[in-house]
């Protein structure tokens, strides 16, 4: 009997759990503390800039204290969640830019749209990142700043292979490649270049190269578009791609685990294909001989589409402090912070304040996600990452990987 | 206890004295305190998850803190839903491996632990204690940093043994591979539970019986068969009952181990699938219908043992 109890008060311990509570990991904004969540890569990368902006708002607002907690990628959407659960909402939240649309159409944001002119330069922000905080023509996110895909390579290695100059064609960069890794195959586990194969990210990199794209919209009504022959052929090439400059055992891993920097500063590989700020981890052996150039396209002299990523800054419609929200956001995408940004080779959010840079170079041809309500989910069902290992691993052809992504692309994207 | 309370009532059937009264009330006096925990703090979220489930509860809903009822249309969805099933039956496999494995191993070190010499038995029992003591996600963390594919200590030994070529071997690459990591780092982590509760039943087995059947000549796996096991069964069923209970609803060494970004439909659990289509979908209302989905068949799954277990209780 008392067993029965006991089993069956576990049985609910370990479900009822798990399905029913959701516990808040904030503190409420008392009195006057305005709560902002930013990402880890403001906390490891430029906390001083928050710093000067948390200090430029203390000046204008005496008596308020900013607290800001950093969050992972992986899960602050899920802590958002319980946070609406528990009307504890931070009051700014920085979101990536694919994740926005899902949030906007619920009805989680506040509308910022008065308050535009605020916000500096925000008649010049880069327009795709301003798309990425609009919904209906109205704004629900100020962009914060963006960030392209670049090479980052050992000068030292390229330069012993009797490579001059970086290479402007992808024809010819698997040429280089090619030359590094058979000058350096007595290294065990050296690869000319390390992307995770399940890094979607550069792999559809290819598939925008060549015309292709992730969803199209017909009829009012979202289509997977990743089995048309012009995504098939970027695939394929980044198939090809792939062969020519990894080793096999990269397939499966999606360039998190290891992070592709850290092959890089072990001397196991002589590129990584990723964000520019990738400089920052190559090591200190490394740092002297790190270069980057500009990814080169499948057409000569072009470079090939990158991702943009980006992030905006939104204020969630529960917080009880907005006006001082607006304020923080202001300062913090002040003219001289996003100049701060950008030197620390981000891309800054408006287009008055580009530079030169090879990231921003970069940007010249970029790709974004589809922007659908269901877009997040594609992202988190890792209907990618699946496509690119049976791709990579030889489980299934291009072809038929592609066919399968592209109808659960489809269906996840029309879901209600 | 009903049948103490039947006796109780029955021997005293014509004295209806204050003695009686008090008699017949205690044992509930004294379980109402748990009745009432139990309640609060099992009744009530239950409640609240039965309600859950019949509404259509997602992201709008949460902001509006209110959610539409939509009758058994969650339950609908999830029973029509194929991975459902194919996530049920991979669970169903996975519990029973994992089962098998906890008690098959557990009990064969507790049989040895009977035999080696108390110094063994400290060293053993003491490792034991200390892998009972480390957290789940610090065992994660350890297995990840052993079976890294590129920096791994495993594929680092396993090639200098010359068992092969492991250099750069990936661990997790197919949904059977990622899972029998996974089993391999919950069976390490249940073995102390079982092990030190299955030596303990083993000390209640009478010596006597044992050197009898020695002498009677019976081989020793007869011995186990026909003596030990029967004295041990009822602790070897509640192990396997709790087993099954918390293998079955595993969560956090598959979904840290196996990692969100190779979390898909080919290997979910159970537990997996519910926080993908509840958490990550913003769909409560859908979550809350897996959840007491699996609470069903839990409990279904435990009453095949309790019962046995009870009857097992009564031959003795």
């Amino acid at each position: 009997m008392r067993s029965r109890v006991i089993a069956a008060a576990l049985a609910v311990v370990a479900l009822g759990v798990v399905a029913a509570t959701a516990s808040a990991g904030v503190q409420r904004a008392q009195g006057n503390t305005l709560t902002v969540w930013l990402q880890q890569d403001a906390q490891n990368g430029w906390p001083d800039i928050v710093a000067a902006a948390n200090k430029q708002f203390q000046a204008d607002h005496p008596g308020w204290t900013v607290s800001v907690q950093y969050q992972a990628w992986t899960d602050h959407l899920q802590k958002f969640d319980a946070t609406i659960a528990g009307n504890d909402t931070p009051d700014v939240i920085e979101m990536g830019n694919t994740e926005m649309t899902k949030y906007m159409a619920a009805g989680a944001f506040s509308d910022l749209t008065s308050f535009k002119s605020q916000f500096a330069n925000s008649s010049n922000w880069l327009s795709g990142l301003a798309k990425s905080g609009m919904y209906r023509g109205n704004v629900f996110g100020v962009p914060y700043y963006a960030g392209s895909r670049v090479i980052t390579y050992r000068t030292d290695l390229f330069k012993k292979a009797g490579i001059t100059k970086p290479p402007t064609s992808l024809a010819q960069f698997i040429v280089d490649a090619k030359k590094v890794g058979v000058m350096e195959k007595g290294v065990k586990g050296f690869a000319p270049l390390y992307v995770g194969g399940e890094d979607w990210y550069t792999a559809l990199s290819f598939v925008y190269d060549f015309g292709g794209t992730i969803a199209r919209t017909h009829a009012g009504k979202w289509v997977g578009a990743l089995d048309s022959p012009k995504s098939v052929a970027g695939l394929t090439a980044f198939k090809a791609f792939f062969d020519a400059t990894q080793s096999k055992s990269t397939a499966t891993l999606d360039g998190t685990n290891p992070w592709p920097y850290t092959v890089f500063s072990q001397g196991l590989t002589a590129a990584n294909y990723g964000p520019a700020w990738y400089t920052c981890c190559t090591g200190a052996k490394y740092k002297s001989v790190t270069g980057q150039f500009v990814m080169p396209s499948h057409t000569a002299g072009k470079p090939m589409p990158g991702f943009l990523g980006g992030s905006d800054l939104a204020v969630p419609a529960q917080s009880n402090a907005k006006a001082a929200a607006v304020a923080w956001i202001a300062d913090f995408t002040s003219t001289q912070n996003e100049r701060a940004l950008e030197a620390k080779g981000n891309i800054p959010n408006a287009t008055n304040l580009l530079g030169s840079s090879v990231n921003e170079r970069a940007a010249a041809r970029s790709w974004f996600v589809p922007q659908a309500k269901h877009w997040v989910d594609v992202e988190n069902g890792n209907i990618l990452k699946t496509m690119l290992s049976q791709i990579l691993t030889g489980q299934l052809s291009v072809k038929q990987a592609a066919k399968v992504a592209s109808q659960n692309i489809t269906q996840t994207l029309n879901e209600s | 206890m009903g049948a103490a309370a039947a006796t109780a009532s029955g021997w005293s059937r014509r004295r209806l004295t204050r003695e009686r009264l008090l008699g017949g009330s205690v044992p509930y006096v004294l379980v109402a305190p748990v009745v009432l925990v139990m309640g609060a703090i099992l009744g009530y979220p239950i409640y609240n998850l039965v309600r859950l489930s019949l509404q259509r509860y997602g992201l709008f809903e949460l902001i509006q803190h209110h959610g539409t009822y939509i009758g058994l249309h969650n339950f609908g969805s999830v029973v029509h839903d194929p991975i459902f099933w194919h996530t049920l039956v991979r669970t169903i496999v996975f519990t029973v491996v994992n089962v098998g494995l906890t008690m098959g191993l557990g009990t064969l070190v507790a049989l040895l632990l009977v035999r080696v010499s108390t110094w063994v038995r400290l060293l053993v029992t003491a490792g034991l204690v200390l892998v009972w003591a480390m957290p789940p996600v610090v065992a994660v963390q350890v297995w990840q940093w052993m079976t890294n594919s590129q920096n791994g200590v495993v594929n680092y030994i396993l090639t200098e043994l010359h068992v092969g070529d492991y250099f750069q071997h990936d661990w997790f690459v197919t949904p059977f591979s990622q899972l029998a990591m996974v089993t391999t780092l919950i069976v390490w982590g249940a073995l102390p539970f079982v092990v030190i509760t299955v030596y303990a039943a083993l000390a209640q087995v009478p010596h006597e019986l044992v050197e009898a059947a020695e002498i009677d000549g019976a081989p020793s796996w007869r011995i186990f068969k026909d003596v030990t096991m029967p004295v041990i069964m009822p602790v070897l069923l509640i192990l396997t009952s709790l087993s099954v209970i918390w293998d079955f609803g595993v969560f956090t060494q598959p979904y840290l181990l196996i990692g969100q970004g190779h979390i898909v439909p080919s290997n979910y659990l159970m537990g997996i699938y519910l926080f993908e289509e509840g958490y990550v979908r913003t769909d409560f209302g859908r979550g809350a219908a897996i959840s007491i989905l699996m609470l069903a068949i839990v409990a279904a799954m435990s009453v095949v043992y309790v019962r046995r277990m009870l009857r097992v209780g009564e031959v003795e």
